[in-house]
């Protein structure tokens, strides 16, 4: 590509000063350095595609594409050796009168409302906490301390979890036994089984909506803090007037992402109640998983996955409409 | 950052070239992977893939049984591969996964759970023609084998499996326990009410001890108490056929009279009064605080328990001697008796065995080897340690339990005999959505106390799952 330019030079005009390339005039001069800014913009374009393209193949390979299979999966019966046949709507038409998948996004809901709530209500807490009496080193402990849950696998968690809440030879009922307390059903009760999951959820994930509040309240402009407290603001005035307006799209940010999460929530109840006792515990997720995966359902499945989908879709612009009314930007 | 690597900012043509590399090192390494790949022929070698319900390090172990074959069929390798799970159900769907997945095995284990699944998907294939073939050759092998273990591997008149294994639900209790509230070892008859009474004074020691505990299955839970009242969760029924087995290898023997083509599984009969009897008995026992609440699952947990000598008795089979043996109960701290009678004596239980897959390419090579897996050396090698029953009764002796125990080891195999009502747990088609349904309405009527409304849950589960299949 440069070559053409070396031919230029080459056929420099007559009487050029002496020991210096021959100049081409201005106006070429300047259409020649254009060309080679538009050239330089073209390879720096064409190499960030390049290095986009790797990212995008993979969410097209591992999002894209299974979101798309999941949509037309759901316009046929299959179970995954034989031919699929299409059905057109009839899985949704089946989805309208099943039971199971009205109760199963109902405990998902449930699930999702309680987790996001006191993920966001105990992150915000703590976050304040730590950033009004802690020091540096301390604060730094306590992200490290919160934030460590989340690096472990729900699955894997979940396993230890099963134990140490076990009825039976449970950590928790064992030392209640020895405090002459009685015991728990823990995983065995309906809202011991509630309960627990909630528990075990959000002490996994309560470290992410530390971590983002933590760093919204470091954000937060020093100066109108400074002239709230010389206008003699309570702190809880200045909580509830400045901090978390200040705050507030962090907040819808922590509980969109929460919510979503957690309406997809499978592994704690998959490992340690299996949906139960009886289906207190049978969130969409294990159902989808179940009806796909051993009842060989594959189209029955991606129809609900595709109802999960769209409710999902709505809660969240239904977040975003009401943030509205309550999240400041500026 | 530090590092001399990231002191220079890499150029776009460098970081391209490196790229590059990367790709190409990833491409050879799968290329390489690819051509070592051993689910094909390539070298005029082949590889026979056995899918087994195990972990790998496990299923490694079991090369040994392939020693024999491997030396009479030069140029073959036998290659076990473990897939782990909570149940068979678990094992089942991963199982199906893979072979959905195009990656089908040539063999694969399936316990009575699933052998209607894998049969009326038409994934295994019928044994039938090459049993005929080699009828001669099997003899010895089904002269040895309990007829109801054949006949729990048919299904719609064709033989799937040769039963390598099987476990009946007997009931395991600790010697020192009941020791302790002075009882003696049950006798061969003893009923329903002498089993509660014994949990009954177990329970009284106090602590976490319980007189009795079980899990959420469809083998060995409450279902064992469901048989013993003479009730089931499916209507039963027998397929036709299967005339020319019963001819061939058990003319005269009186254990085989009425067998027919396999257990045909009917309509549901989930809330029947027997199965709610036996049922509202666990929520019985669990308040009077004689058994906990279960848990759901393959029964590891329970082994533990028991061999922590915190639960008097439990519903185990012959897998049990080497399970509790392995968790560090010594030979004489437990036994093994009969499952005690209430309406009858009747117990179940489940076999095992392997399945030729219809799709594998090397179906005659794979019943050969399946031919050399009924040798009483290689179901040694195959189930070490007494971890489940032999289907082979010759190899039922004093010696294989000598380390392991229990005392009573024959309780085992002569259920099949002493009780010949004795049945396959009830494992239709629809396997799968039974087992999920079952968890959960057991689960609910342990959690509310409700054993009717449950299992009214049950039969509409049920029926749902045997029209949708």
């Amino acid at each position: 590509m440069a070559q053409p330019v070396r031919n230029r030079r080459a056929s420099a005009p007559p009487g050029a000063r002496p020991g210096r390339p021959p100049q081409p005039p201005a106006d070429e001069a300047t259409a020649l350095r254009r060309r080679a800014q538009s050239r330089r913009a073209r390879r720096e374009a064409l190499f960030g595609y390049a290095m986009v393209a790797s990212a995008l193949v993979v969410v097209v390979v591992f999002t894209v594409a299974p979101i798309i299979a999941s949509f037309v999966l759901a316009l046929f019966k299959w179970d995954a050796i034989s031919s699929p046949q299409f059905v057109g709507l009839d899985n949704f038409d089946t989805l309208l009168s099943d039971k199971a998948v009205t109760h199963s996004l109902l405990v998902t809901s449930g699930l999702a409302v309680m987790i996001v709530v006191l993920q966001v209500a105990l992150g915000l807490g703590l976050a304040l906490l730590v950033a009004q009496r802690a020091s540096k080193i301390v604060q730094n402990l306590f992200r490290a301390a919160f934030f460590l849950p989340m690096l472990a696998s729900a699955a894997s968690i979940s396993i230890v979890m099963a134990y140490v809440f076990n009825d039976q030879f449970g950590v928790i009922n064992y030392y209640l036994n020895l405090l002459h307390l009685p015991q728990v059903s823990w995983l065995s009760s309906t809202g011991g089984a509630t309960a627990t999951i909630v528990l075990v959820a959000v002490w996994q994930q309560l470290g992410f909506t530390f971590i983002l509040f933590v760093a919204a309240l470091a954000s937060l402009p020093g100066d109108v803090l400074e002239a709230a407290q010389i206008d003699g603001a309570s702190s809880a005035r200045m909580f509830w007037r400045i901090k978390l307006p200040l705050i507030s799209p962090t907040v819808l940010f922590a509980s969109t992402v929460g919510l979503i999460n957690t309406m997809q929530l499978f592994d704690q109840p998959y490992v340690m109640t299996k949906g139960g006792p009886g289906d207190s515990t049978y969130t969409t997720v294990l159902l989808v998983y179940q009806t796909a995966f051993q009842n060989l359902q594959f189209g029955y499945a991606s129809a609900i996955s595709v109802v999960l989908f769209a409710v999902l879709l709505v809660i969240t612009a239904l977040q975003f409409t009401a943030s509205r009314k309550w999240v400041f930007y500026s | 950052m530090s590092s001399g690597l990231f002191k220079a900012p890499m150029s776009r043509r460098g970081l391209l070239r490196a790229g590059a590399a990367s790709a190409a090192v990833a491409g050879v390494g799968g290329l390489a992977s690819a051509c070592s790949s051993d689910s094909g022929s390539s070298s005029g070698s082949k590889v026979l893939n056995v899918a087994v319900f195990a972990d790998q390090a496990t299923a490694n172990k079991l090369n040994k049984a392939a020693a024999t074959f491997e030396a009479a069929h030069p140029g073959v390798k036998v290659k076990f591969n473990g897939t782990t799970g909570t149940d068979w159900n678990d094992f089942f769907s991963k199982l199906l996964t893979q072979i959905a997945g195009g990656n089908a095995p040539d063999i694969t284990s399936v316990a009575t759970e699933g052998l209607q699944l894998f049969a009326a998907k038409g994934l295994a294939q019928p044994l039938d023609d090459y049993v005929k073939r080699d009828a001669a050759e099997l003899k010895s092998y089904f002269a040895d084998v309990h007829p109801a273990l054949v006949e729990a591997m048919m299904y719609q008149g064709h033989l799937y499996e040769l039963p390598t294994d099987f476990n009946a639900g007997n009931m395991f209790y600790s010697t020192s326990l009941l020791e302790d509230v002075g009882v003696g070892r049950p006798a061969d008859d003893w009923t329903r009410d002498d089993f509660y009474d014994i949990a009954k004074k177990v329970s009284a020691k106090g602590g976490n001890t319980v007189g009795y505990d079980w899990v959420v299955r469809l083998w060995g839970s409450w279902t064992s108490w469901m048989y013993a009242n003479g009730g089931n969760l499916l209507t039963e029924g027998k397929w036709d056929g299967g005339d020319w087995l019963w001819n061939t290898f058990y003319p005269n023997d009186p254990a085989a009279a009425g067998r027919k083509g396999g257990w045909r599984w009917g309509d549901p009969t989930a809330n029947s009064a027997p199965v709610v009897e036996s049922l509202d008995y666990m929520i019985q026992l669990q308040k009077e605080g004689v058994a906990p609440k279960p848990d759901v699952g393959g029964g590891t947990t329970l082994q533990g328990l028991f061999a922590g000598n915190k639960i008097g008795m439990s519903i185990g089979g012959g897998f049990w001697a080497g399970g509790l043996h392995n968790a560090g109960m010594a030979d004489g701290s437990f036994d093994v008796q009969y499952f005690p009678k209430w309406r009858s004596q009747r117990h179940l239980f489940g076999s095992g065995g392997f399945g030729i897959l219809k799709k594998s390419p090397n179906k005659d090579l794979a019943w050969e080897f399946l031919k050399t897996l009924l040798s009483a050396k290689n179901l040694s090698l195959l189930a070490p340690g007494n971890v489940t029953t032999p289907a082979r009764k010759s190899m039922m002796t004093a010696e294989k339990y000598a380390t392991t125990g229990p005392k009573h080891w024959q309780v085992f195999y002569d259920t099949l005999t002493k009780f010949p009502e004795t049945a396959p747990i009830p494992a239709p088609p629809y396997y799968q959505a039974m087992a999920i349904a079952l968890n959960k309405r057991t689960t609910e009527a342990m959690s509310n106390g409700k054993a009717k409304a449950a299992l009214d849950g049950l039969q509409s589960d049920l029926e749902t799952a045997a029209k949708t299949g």
